[in-house]
């Protein structure tokens, strides 16, 4: 029989199934919807996860004080300055001493280090027509390097200079909505009390720069000589994880440190960070479609029992098909894509249920904060997605319907054509 | 000239095992010599072996001993795919319970066996539809089985019989669901169709039915207990 032929009656099987079948496709429904919007919005969030680190330039290492030993806090507030952001998700648990110009001085004698930065940042109170924020986050830089060695991109105006002294850098959050009133390049802000004219817009963040100076000047909460980070730019990022242990040794020898256990500062590489969030956000995925997947074996199960039901209830008209010629093979190509249709019919309900659940979900998380907005608030919902979960359901149903079409097309034409 | 040999039964026995009890055993050293284009009757009491007669020679089933050729081909020894192709383009069976697939119309009930044989689909369709228009069903093409009387499903199976060009009709008590015009009807086409040149096997235990038939063969617990002529056969 030509597989046209097959088809045409496996669909008129399918077309004339009863209620069972249906119910049975709802369970495939469930199961393909979990499976779809758990992948696309893991998916959505490790593409925001790669943009975000992204921003962190692969080339630019941060040293910090203490010894950071957990991971967390989210990657939603898009700050991407060098020592800055990473710092907020990272908890240290070592007290430590400060990082100094000695260190900075050790980091350039580092081989494949090509600039070193050290930052400091300290919070102040900050007006601007009028309204004040109270306890923003400035940051303290070098004039000299910080254009050479940050990940931020100016929108307009200019980076600090040489020369600059009471002038300000901020980014874009800031420029747009902090005040009420938009900030534009030339105005006059006041940081702790002292006027800065605004000389540049970054892209995106919600941050203040100064020059280093000046900062330690206003800012009450930082020393006159340490530093909060240091940024190190690297020349080759291929060796990144060489230059960390480089750099850790050399720091480690010139702070009197000889274990490493009681190292009080870290080394963040953001190449090695961004490939340990990915990791993590895989296993997660993986994890999540498991349970999902538990829902799909539940509903192939749901398949089996129905073919099974499906196959007794045609017994005779099986015994009919042999009897005018049918062969064993074309009865087992029938019932297969009989459940393969069951599958893929499954697969479109489900797809379709996927894609509004995601949406839902990011719709949810667009209106709420922190991590989950960061995060979650969007999807992924690509060509290969659908087509291979359309695959997926249908391969499942035919699996599923493996065995009973195997006994239908056994089935002794004498016997099936007495059945009643 | 001597007609040659369609089906040819030798020495065949039938048993079903029935676990530790005694083997059941239906057939008993059966031989039969079926030529073409013959009209032979199959008839005796119920419980007698009729049925696996039918099974037997229709080659829906293979015997527990002995050999069945049909069209000189030994049948026990062929696979089932070859036994379903050879079983669609040799044999057509009309049954009493008309054995129609619910779900698909006349035509398409009609078109099937020829479609199974990979006949074009446009050439299935123009045959059922002539088969089933001489049988006078032209207008019932698109109705269902259960939309359908008992005659005019019987007619649909006797087109469906008809839909590969047989050699050989095998028909199990054609007319045991149908009123006597009805039955006469049927059995009168089955004539029709013996004088065209099929070869006709009809089981019965009907009296009145094996009038119609040249050759009568009786079965009595599993043997044939007699074989005659009816000389009363119309031309």
């Amino acid at each position: 029989m030509k597989f046209k032929k097959c088809f045409q009656l496996a669909l008129n099987i399918f077309i004339h199934s009863k209620l069972r079948s249906w119910l049975t496709i709802i369970g495939i429904v469930i199961g393909i919807a979990a499976v779809v919007s758990i992948i696309s919005i893991s998916l959505g969030a490790q593409q925001q996860l790669e943009e975000r680190l992204g921003s962190l330039g692969a080339d630019v290492l941060t040293v910090t004080k203490g010894m950071q030993r957990a991971m967390g806090g989210g990657f939603g507030g898009g700050e991407g300055g060098p020592g800055e952001g990473r710092g907020s998700s990272i908890s240290s648990t070592t007290e430590s001493k400060n990082l100094t110009a000695r260190d900075v001085t050790v980091i350039k004698a580092t081989p494949n280090v090509k600039l070193v930065m050290g930052q400091i940042s300290g919070t102040a109170d900050i007006a601007y027509s009028g309204k004040t924020v109270k306890d923003a986050k400035v940051n303290g830089v070098d004039i000299s390097i910080w254009k050479d060695i940050t990940t931020d991109t100016i929108d307009s105006g200019r980076f600090l200079t040489k020369g600059d002294s009471y002038s300000v850098v901020i980014g874009k959050n800031v420029a747009g909505t902090v005040f009420g009133k938009e900030v534009s390049l030339n105005n006059k802000i006041l940081i702790a009390g002292k006027s800065f004219n605004v000389v540049g817009i970054l892209e995106e963040g919600s941050s203040y720069y100064i020059p280093i100076d000046i900062a330690r000047a206003i800012l009450e909460d930082v020393g006159e000589k340490d530093f909060n980070s240091i940024s190190v730019k690297i020349a080759d990022v291929d060796i990144s994880n060489q230059t960390v242990s480089d750099i850790t040794k050399k720091l480690m020898l010139s702070r009197g440190i000889l274990q490493e256990k009681n190292k009080d500062f870290t080394v963040s590489n953001p190449e090695a960070m961004q490939e340990t969030m990915k990791e993590t956000m895989s296993t997660m995925t993986l994890f999540l479609g498991a349970i999902a997947a538990i829902s799909l074996i539940v509903g192939a199960i749901g398949i089996a029992n129905t073919m099974f039901t499906s196959v007794l209830e045609k017994t005779k008209e099986i015994g009919i098909m042999k009897a005018i010629g049918t062969r064993n093979i074309d009865i087992m190509i029938i019932f297969l894509l009989n459940s393969g249709l069951i599958g893929l019919i499954g697969g479109i309900g489900g797809v379709i249920l996927g894609i509004i659940a995601s949406s839902s979900i990011n719709s949810l998380a667009g209106t709420s904060s922190g991590m989950a907005r960061g995060m979650f608030s969007s999807s992924a919902v690509n060509i290969q997605l659908i087509v291979g979960a359309l695959l997926f359901s249908m391969i499942i149903g035919m699996i599923a319907g493996a065995i009973p079409a195997y006994r239908a097309s056994k089935l002794n034409p004498v016997d099936a054509l007495r059945y009643e | 000239m001597k007609q040659e040999s369609l089906i040819k039964i030798e020495n065949v026995w039938k048993k079903y095992d029935m676990g530790s009890e005694e083997p059941l055993v239906v057939l008993k050293e059966i031989n039969l010599d079926i030529k073409s284009q013959e009209f032979i009757a199959i008839t005796g009491p119920s419980g007698s072996g009729k049925s696996t007669m039918v099974n037997i020679v229709g080659a829906l089933d293979k015997p527990s001993w002995g050999s069945v050729c049909l069209n000189n081909q030994n049948i026990s020894e062929m696979s089932e795919s070859s036994l379903a192709f050879l079983r669609g383009k040799t044999i057509g069976f009309i049954f009493q319970q008309f054995n129609l697939l619910p779900n698909l119309t006349a035509l398409q009930n009609v078109m099937l066996p020829m479609e199974i044989s990979d006949e074009p689909e446009y050439i299935a369709k123009k045959r059922a539809k002539e088969l089933l228009e001489s049988l006078g069903l032209g207008e019932r093409l698109n109705h269902k089985p259960n939309q359908l009387s008992g005659g005019q499903q019987q007619r649909v199976a006797i087109a469906r019989a008809l839909s590969n060009d047989p050699q050989v009709i095998l028909a199990d008590e054609p007319t045991g669901n149908l009123d006597s015009t009805t039955g006469k009807f049927v059995m009168d086409f089955l004539g029709r169709l013996h004088s065209q040149g099929k070869t006709i096997i009809l089981i019965t235990h009907d009296i009145e039915l094996v009038k119609y038939a040249k050759r009568i063969i009786h079965i009595k617990d599993g043997r044939i207990e007699k074989e005659t002529t009816n000389t009363k056969w119309r031309n």
